[in-house]
């Protein structure tokens, strides 16, 4: 396939990556592989022991593992939504940054449910949930939704490289053999005929027409196996929004934060720019104050209506002696902070949205901590079992190695999928982008590093 | 009489071979037709749990220690349960009048062997249904038969029960009189099998002479009431789903999967049409 000399420009700077792995992505891959390996140790400890070495008891039965899974789903709306929603809207700033929400998206979807499983004690009886599904239950909803949802992801994600892999296997790379092969089977032949170009548009409108639908259909999913249960602090009307709100605003914390990353490691100044942190910091505040008035709303009303198990939870909610301040970490810096990062001109700047963004995702993952542990702490009926470890609930190390093991996975399926294809997708800039990225560029501050071309 | 034991061993030398004592509850229940069943139920308390030891073998001996016979031997199940019937024939009274049993238990790797003995003296429990006008009444009758003839039981209590689904449910109890007579009045809108049968139990419950005595007998008393399976109506709780929910299922998962089905085929359009001079 020809290139223009803007593609054959994005391309001539991206091939070192893809050709060599390199020492860096070596110890890299070995520090998360070592994380990994750490993980599986405490899995096994896990199976062979029971789910005793965990701290999950009587009464609180979900915990880090599912705080994790809510997670990792909700961050995979980086690339369904914002992706898909950008892609109808043909906005074209998007071109450099949808491959790596797409990614995200993929990697998020796989490492999302695998919680899941961490969390069932019988593995064993994993196949019911396929041979005995209940269609009236959330849990097979849940199943049948991420399932279609993963494999939507992964068609968007693919149908968007096939043009790249056409690229890579007619460059010739300096690659092994057997990933030359790859490419070509999976480039399915692709050459830039009209007749190609067409059934790629054709498809790429259909996923991104259904991915924003299904995508709030998963999370709304998701949402219902809390809400649908009378359990104070669960049961509420708007958990589906405030959960599809909550995975859009995280899933666009850890693409700003991805996008900071790549951005430095692979000198991409030239294509992911100012500009595009600063667009997705507008998204973000957008989604933090529409997320903020969802939570103002929903504990608000819980408080408003004085009732007993409600009040219970948002007791333990507001006091410093139980989760009061991780409350206050999650409210402050998963609303105030980025609002604030982003309407002031001084901090509207990639690194300081990057770091907002750090701190939003992490007060994202407490606000899942927060909405799952505190409800199961305060059950309707009085505790049978009054051990300590039964009325608190205390993740142990095997949780938090297992958790950590997940975090190092999604890293690793990154570093590995980056030496596989370009970040930037090359197909994507026809000469038209080549102005419109120009003028882009010329607005980068002066503490950009612009690599000259 | 029921009773339990632990088997005598010496608890130092237990710990160190790390063996453990069964704990044998062993009684009898006398029935109207003059038979017994013996029922015997084993545990042991290992590493500080109470387990029942299911799949061993219980030996059932009868007759004075001297002369015992055995008569025969059952499994434990899965309560640690086993018990057999002796027939009528199969029964000897000591000079007392007193039916002596005994149940061996064959201990098996880290589980001791033991026995446990007991001894009741013969007698029997009848019941008779009586009806007077609208009020329906058993009549419990109680009977020694050590003596080798039928002398009546006065001043006893026996109670009546109804057989529900897992076990039964008492309806009364009344002291039988110097014929050893007692009578009790049965509630006449209990729900019986489709035919509106009851079955009636009169039972003398761990009496300190006779031990467990017990008699049946079934009446059309009842309500009849079908446990035929019915086809449950489609919601929330039960095994079909709702109409609505199922038609929502379809539609959507038809739509997403479809999407993907129409871009797959896409796909293979694309495929198909590659220049062949590109190659």
């Amino acid at each position: 396939m020809e290139l223009n000399s803007f593609q054959q420009k994005a391309f001539d700077q991206q091939k070192p990556t893809i050709e060599k792995f390199g020492r860096r992505t070596w110890g890299w891959t070995l520090f998360f592989l070592a994380w990994i390996g750490f993980g599986g140790y405490a899995l096994y400890l896990q199976i062979a022991d029971g789910h005793i070495v965990t701290g999950m008891r009587d009464n609180v039965v979900w915990g880090l593992y599912i705080a994790n899974f809510i997670f990792f789903i909700g961050i995979s709306y980086a690339g369904a939504v914002i992706s898909g929603i950008l892609h109808i809207l043909k906005v074209e700033w998007r071109k450099p940054i949808i491959r790596i929400a797409e990614m995200i998206t993929v990697i998020a979807t796989l490492i999302g449910p695998v919680f899941i499983l961490l969390c069932v004690g019988r593995f064993d009886r994993l196949h019911h949930l396929i041979l005995y599904p209940r269609l009236q239950s959330p849990i097979t909803w849940d199943v049948l939704a991420i399932s279609t949802y993963f494999a939507g992801s992964v068609i968007f994600l693919y149908l968007a490289l096939i043009k790249d892999f056409a690229i890579y296997r007619d460059a010739k790379l300096k690659v092994p053999k057997w990933r030359q092969k790859i490419y070509k089977a999976l480039a399915i032949g692709y050459r830039g005929t009209p007749s190609q170009k067409k059934h790629i548009k054709i498809s790429m409108n259909l996923m991104a027409i259904i991915i924003i639908p299904l995508a709030i259909i998963v999370h709304s999913v998701l949402s219902w196996i809390f809400g649908m249960t009378l359990r104070p602090g669960w049961h509420s009307t708007i958990f589906g929004p405030y959960f599809v709100l909550a995975a859009i605003y995280s899933g666009t914390g850890v693409l700003i934060m991805a996008m900071w990353v790549y951005r430095r490691m692979y000198k991409l100044y030239d294509y992911i720019t100012d500009k595009h942190f600063i667009y997705l910091g507008y998204i973000m505040l957008v989604l933090g104050a529409a997320y903020g008035y969802f939570t103002f709303s929903e504990y608000l009303t819980g408080w408003f209506g004085s009732e007993k198990w409600e009040n219970e939870v948002l007791h333990k909610l507001f006091s410093p002696s139980e989760y009061g301040w991780w409350f206050l970490f999650a409210n402050v810096c998963g609303i105030l902070l980025p609002i604030f990062t982003v309407a002031f001109p001084k901090t509207r700047k990639p690194g300081w949205i990057a770091l907002a963004s750090l701190f939003m995702v992490m007060a994202m993952w407490v606000k899942r901590y927060l909405i799952i542990v505190p409800t199961l702490e305060s059950p309707l009926l009085p505790m049978q079992d009054t051990r300590m470890d039964y009325v608190h609930y205390s993740p142990t190390w095997v949780e938090w190695a297992l958790t950590l093991a997940g975090i190092a996975t999604f890293f690793l399926f990154f570093t590995l999928m980056s030496k596989f294809v370009t970040i930037i997708p090359i197909s994507e800039f026809a000469d038209k982008e080549k102005e419109l990225i120009k003028e882009v560029s010329a607005t980068t501050s002066k503490d950009s590093k612009v690599v000259p071309a | 009489m029921p009773c339990k034991l632990f088997a005598q061993t010496d608890t130092t030398a237990k710990e160190e071979a790390k063996t453990f004592s069964p704990l044998i509850e062993f009684k009898s229940i006398q029935k109207s037709d003059n038979s017994v069943d013996l029922r015997a139920s084993v545990k042991s308390k290992i590493n500080g749990t109470l387990t029942t030891l299911a799949g061993y073998k219980i030996e059932f001996k009868e007759g004075p220690d001297s002369v015992a016979k055995k008569i025969g031997e059952a499994i434990t199940d899965g309560r640690g349960v086993a018990i057999i019937n002796c027939k009528p024939d199969q029964l000897t009274t000591d000079a007392e009048g007193k039916l002596n049993f005994k149940a061996s238990f064959t201990g098996k790797d880290s589980i001791e062997s033991g026995e446990e003995v007991l001894a009741v003296k013969r007698a029997r429990l009848e019941i008779t249904p009586v009806k007077d006008d609208s009020i329906l009444n058993v009549k419990v009758k109680l009977m020694d038969l050590s003596t080798g003839t039928e002398t009546p039981v006065d001043s006893t209590e026996v109670g009546v029960y109804v057989k529900r689904l897992f076990s039964a449910l008492k309806l009364g109890a009344g002291t039988t009189d110097e014929a050893g007579e007692a009578t009790i009045e049965v509630p006449s809108n209990l729900p019986g099998d489709d035919k509106g049968n009851l079955t009636l139990l009169a039972r003398l419950d761990e009496n300190e002479t006779y031990g467990n005595l017990e008699a049946s007998v079934m009446q059309p008393w009842g309500t009849p009431v079908s446990y035929e399976v019915k086809e449950l109506p489609r919601a929330l709780w039960s095994p079909h789903p709702p109409i609505w929910m199922l038609v929502t299922f379809v539609v959507l998962m038809t739509a997403v999967w479809g999407h993907y089905i129409v871009i797959i085929f896409e796909l293979f359009r694309l495929r198909k049409e590659e220049p062949k001079t590109a190659v």
